[in-house]
């Protein structure tokens, strides 16, 4: 059971390489309170988005453990170290890409109604009914009936957010989910998750965009070499980094900006 | 050069029932191409290999012969081997349609592994599980992808049938030849013949030729 003091998620010592060469993640020790909004930033190759997958179980792990809700959710066990995940528990988290990942032969609504309707048995008329009301407060009613093809960058990564969100998911993984969009079309893209982030939606985002790392954030944390090198709230982390590899990467990143 | 055409010599009748002959196999070829072409692409995926091999060997026996080596073959070696002549048309369709097979199983195969990694991720992370994932991600994806190719394999075995005139199935091709050496006008009959397989492969191919414009489109 969920306590209101037990961690939404508590990752420990979790590790995890591609191949025998390269290793990704080195150890990541994090714990995520209910209600937290956490940003993941750092540079390319520094292990954000496969932290991502890894909670979202879509990668194995080497080793370590992830407990979502005080629940185990993810291991490794016995002596060939398999990688064990409890698709219950994965069921409560929903994850948007960085490259929309709509299903391209059906329309808005089937693409919303699809998991509801095959994996829990919702029948038909109340999930579209759900979709249309999520739609609409997206600014998306008009495009119910539209293909992904019709669809902007923008409106194609919104209904990707309200297609995860038709799971009611407990906890919101974003991965990069502005950074493939022409710059006019983030914003409005942001707008639907901080609209999340005031209804008090627990999620995890990698980002690039500073300005909504700042914004979004109730705690940021700094990942480079598969560690966590860095991790306090926004002022800290982004305005006055304790750590030299934090304050050269903000330093370079505001640079390229201004 | 001195020659006169005459085209009122030319007996169309035989020529139409040839023609009937001919969409007859292209028909039924294409019925087991298309249907038993997918089951086969899955055995050929399958991790097992003894499930694997013997597929992969069946697709390749007919992708690296002649199809004219295989139609033979079956009229020929198949009666003397198996004891069974199931009548020159059967054999006609069965080796066609066994080639078409062979090559949809690849255009399948092909389709299927181009289905982006991420669309099953995102199956993953909406709780489909691999089931659910292929019948609601892949088949769809993958089937849509693959029309193209199988139109376009469709109309290579309604021409590559004209071979089957050689064993005396009497397509539009043996009603060619009977018809030029009756009437001694082979360039006549086999001018309207090239007409007539133009004029049915044609207009697929420009369908074939508006999918694929319309699918770069989708997936822009």
């Amino acid at each position: 059971m969920m306590s209101a003091n037990a961690p939404l998620v508590s990752i420990k010592s979790l590790r995890k390489s591609y191949g025998p060469y390269i290793q990704v993640l080195k150890g990541l020790d994090i714990e995520m309170k209910p209600g937290e909004r956490v940003v993941v930033i750092g540079p390319s190759g520094g292990g954000k988005s496969t932290l991502l997958r890894v909670m979202m179980g879509l990668e194995k792990i080497d080793s370590g453990s992830i407990t979502f809700g005080g629940e185990p959710y993810i291991s490794s066990k016995g002596s060939d170290k398999k990688t064990v995940i409890d698709t219950e528990v994965r069921r409560s988290i929903g994850m948007v890409f960085q490259h929309y990942t709509l299903f391209p032969h059906l329309n808005v609504t089937q693409n919303l109604i699809l998991a509801p309707c095959k994996v829990r048995g919702e029948n038909k008329v109340s999930a579209t009914k759900r979709a249309h009301a999520l739609l609409d407060r997206f600014g998306l009613g008009a495009k119910a009936n539209a293909y992904p093809a019709q669809l902007s960058g923008g409106q194609k990564q919104r209904v990707a957010i309200a297609r995860a969100l038709m799971l009611d998911p407990k906890l919101m993984l974003f991965d990069e989910v502005t950074s493939a969009l022409d710059p006019e079309l983030v914003a409005e893209v942001e707008q639907v998750i901080l609209q999340l982030a005031a209804q008090n939606m627990p999620m995890m985002i990698v980002t690039h965009d500073m300005w909504f790392a700042k914004n979004i954030a109730s705690r940021v944390i700094f990942c480079a070499g598969g560690v966590v090198v860095e991790d306090g709230p926004p002022e800290q982390v982004l305005g006055s980094p304790k750590e030299e590899r934090t304050r050269d990467f903000i330093d370079r990143v505001f640079h390229i900006r201004h | 050069m001195g020659y006169s055409f005459d085209f009122q010599s030319i007996a169309f009748g035989p020529l139409l029932d040839g023609l009937a002959v001919t969409l007859q196999l292209t028909a039924t070829a294409n019925l087991i191409g298309v249907v038993l072409g997918f089951p086969l692409a899955l055995l050929i995926m399958s991790r097992f290999a003894p499930i694997r091999l013997p597929a992969m060997l069946f697709v390749e026996f007919f992708r690296c012969t002649p199809a004219i080596v295989q139609i033979v073959w079956f009229f020929y070696c198949v009666p003397m081997l198996f004891n069974v002549f199931l009548g020159s048309m059967t054999m006609g369709i069965l080796a066609l349609g066994l080639n078409l097979m062979a090559f949809n199983a690849e255009a399948y195969r092909a389709a299927i592994q181009a289905v982006p990694r991420e669309q099953l991720d995102a199956g993953i992370a909406l709780g489909l599980n691999p089931l659910q994932r292929t019948l609601y991600i892949v088949l769809p994806t993958a089937v849509r992808a693959s029309i193209p190719v199988l139109l376009t394999n469709g109309i290579g075995i309604f021409q590559q049938s004209a071979l089957v005139a050689i064993v005396a199935v009497q397509d539009l091709m043996y009603q060619a030849k009977t018809l030029a050496t009756e009437t001694y006008r082979p360039i006549e009959t086999f001018t309207i013949v090239a007409l007539v397989y133009f004029a049915v492969s044609f207009p697929i191919s420009q369908i074939v030729g508006f999918l694929e414009r319309r699918r770069q489109l989708m997936m822009s």
